[in-house]
């Protein structure tokens, strides 16, 4: 084998590995893009799904509609839409001693990724409240407990669990559409590996392998951790009821 | 009413009940003095559990008035809350709730409902518990339970809420062959203690010993009511007799 060519190769995974520090904080930025959004999501998603079970004609209506728009529209279009026509604003947070400064484009980012996810996390509360049997509600009227109280102590407890598995699905779905971002310039991590391999275009290969496998770990952690939630909210006995 | 008046415990007086077009309940009146066991018996159709779903306001009706010790428990103004504290079910498919255990089924109620702290309430779950024989099942979830199992931990956490009647809704027909008997042995126990029963069930050896009086309903009407040796012996109506025959034979 040429030996130049090996050296080649060599020199490419080096540069991998030299900037491995500037792909990390990428990383870092995409696991914190994911967990906000997905929060933001479950804070809008959640409440969504019981409006569109439970709720009066129009506040369906209204949730549904806002639920269709977005999940029609391609993430993309989400993002310019917040960042260049609803141009979000920074945003400094002061906590004790330490302020952080948000900046427009990841308020952006983060709206956009959250309220899409708050779009897709309804169906997915909607779906899994919908399959709690009606006889667990009437039950829980029956003791005298109003329709609130039977949702909130009865059905909810269910249909988190329910969800776990399709909310499993969404986590691994936002996280690598965080990488969406770097259409309004956020330096997430594949914004900084396409950075890496137009400096030096030999290493597109490993750039991306590297990169690639930063997001299979980032999956494979989360994947695992909610398998374990599930397992340990797993009711004994099964949910035949 | 007037106070004067002998007040029922409960008091159905001329219910009718409609799903869209089809005539479910027409003209319904009778009523139960404490302690009374009173058992729904016709054909499937016939308005039984309809009439019992009436009587908590699981379902509404059309019109005519339901009593609960003297007290109108129809119309709008009711709080159905507050109604159906007084008022224990138990279902069919027995809905204990699937992520709770037996004992925490039995404490919702008296804890959200009445208001009873964790203690006090874990203290009359595991009273009632004793009383259908589950103590050893308390930290059981219901699909760990057999039916039977499942179905008294449903009429303990009916009976928790202390409830002064108690509406049981064909409590036995989900239930394999082997498995009815427990369960009509604690409702057995319950009429003996002298609770105030409506019951529908085609367990009619149950309906002969326990019941004080029957009703025979079919086309949501009543057709025949008396007590249960006038309704098996000697019925007054062809229809009566041949459902009983029928059902009788079925079930022997």
């Amino acid at each position: 084998m040429d030996p130049t060519v090996v050296a080649q190769a060599t020199g490419d995974w080096a540069f991998v590995l030299d900037n491995a520090p500037y792909l990390l904080v990428g990383a870092v930025l995409t696991v914190v893009l994911t967990v906000v959004s997905m929060l933001l999501g479950f804070l809008v998603g959640f409440p969504a799904g019981i409006v569109e079970v439970y709720g009066g004609r129009v506040s369906t209506f209204l949730v549904e509609t806002v639920g269709i728009v977005l999940r029609g529209t391609p993430i993309v279009v989400i993002l310019i839409f917040m960042y260049f026509v609803f141009s979000t604003p920074s945003l400094t947070l002061g906590l004790f001693d330490v302020t952080v400064t948000l900046s427009d484009a990841f308020i952006a980012s983060v709206l956009g990724l959250g309220l899409r996810s708050a779009a897709y996390q309804s169906q997915i509360f909607r779906g899994a409240l919908q399959s709690v049997d009606e006889g667990q509600l009437e039950a829980a009227r029956s003791v005298g407990m109003s329709k609130l109280e039977a949702i909130r102590h009865v059905v909810v407890p269910q249909a988190l669990r329910r969800s776990i598995p399709g909310f499993q699905n969404e986590v691994t779905i936002v996280l690598k559409d965080t990488s969406v971002v770097f259409a309004i310039g956020l330096a997430e991590l594949l914004t900084r590996s396409y950075d890496l391999f137009v400096r030096q275009t030999t290493a597109v290969l490993e750039v991306v392998l590297f990169v690639s496998a930063i997001y299979f770990v980032l999956t494979f952690i989360t994947n695992r951790g909610l398998d374990l939630i599930g397992s340990y909210y797993e009711i004994p006995g099964g949910e035949q009821a | 009413m007037s106070d004067n008046e002998h007040t029922y415990l409960l008091e159905v007086d001329r219910v009718s009940q409609s799903y869209g077009t089809e005539k479910v309940l027409r003209d319904i009146s009778f009523e139960m003095d404490r302690g009374d066991v009173t058992v729904l018996v016709g054909p499937s159709g016939s308005g039984k559990s309809t009439m019992l779903r009436c009587v908590n306001r699981l379902t509404e009706i059309d019109s005519g008035n339901i009593y609960l010790d003297g007290e109108r428990i129809t119309g709008p103004d009711v709080d159905v809350n507050e109604l159906r504290k007084e008022v224990g079910m138990v279902f069919q498919d027995f809905n204990l709730f699937a992520h709770l255990t037996a004992r925490q089924n039995i404490m919702l109620g008296p804890r959200r409902v009445l208001g009873l702290d964790k203690e006090e309430a874990g203290k009359r779950a595991d009273e009632h518990l004793e009383m259908v024989g589950l103590t050893p099942q308390a930290d059981s979830y219901p699909g760990e339970l057999s039916g039977g199992q499942q179905q008294r931990v449903g009429i303990a956490r009916a009976l928790a809420m202390e409830p002064k009647l108690m509406l049981f809704d064909e409590p036995t027909s989900a239930l394999d062959p082997e498995l009815i008997g427990e369960v009509l042995e604690v409702m057995r126990d319950l009429a003996d203690r002298g609770m105030t029963m409506l019951v529908v069930t085609h367990e009619m050896s149950f309906a002969r010993e326990v019941a004080s009086e029957m009703l025979f309903l079919d086309g949501g009407k009543i057709v025949e009511r008396g007590p249960p040796e006038q309704l098996f012996d000697r019925p007054e109506e062809d229809r009566t007799a041949s459902f009983l025959r029928r059902i009788t034979e079925m079930h022997s």
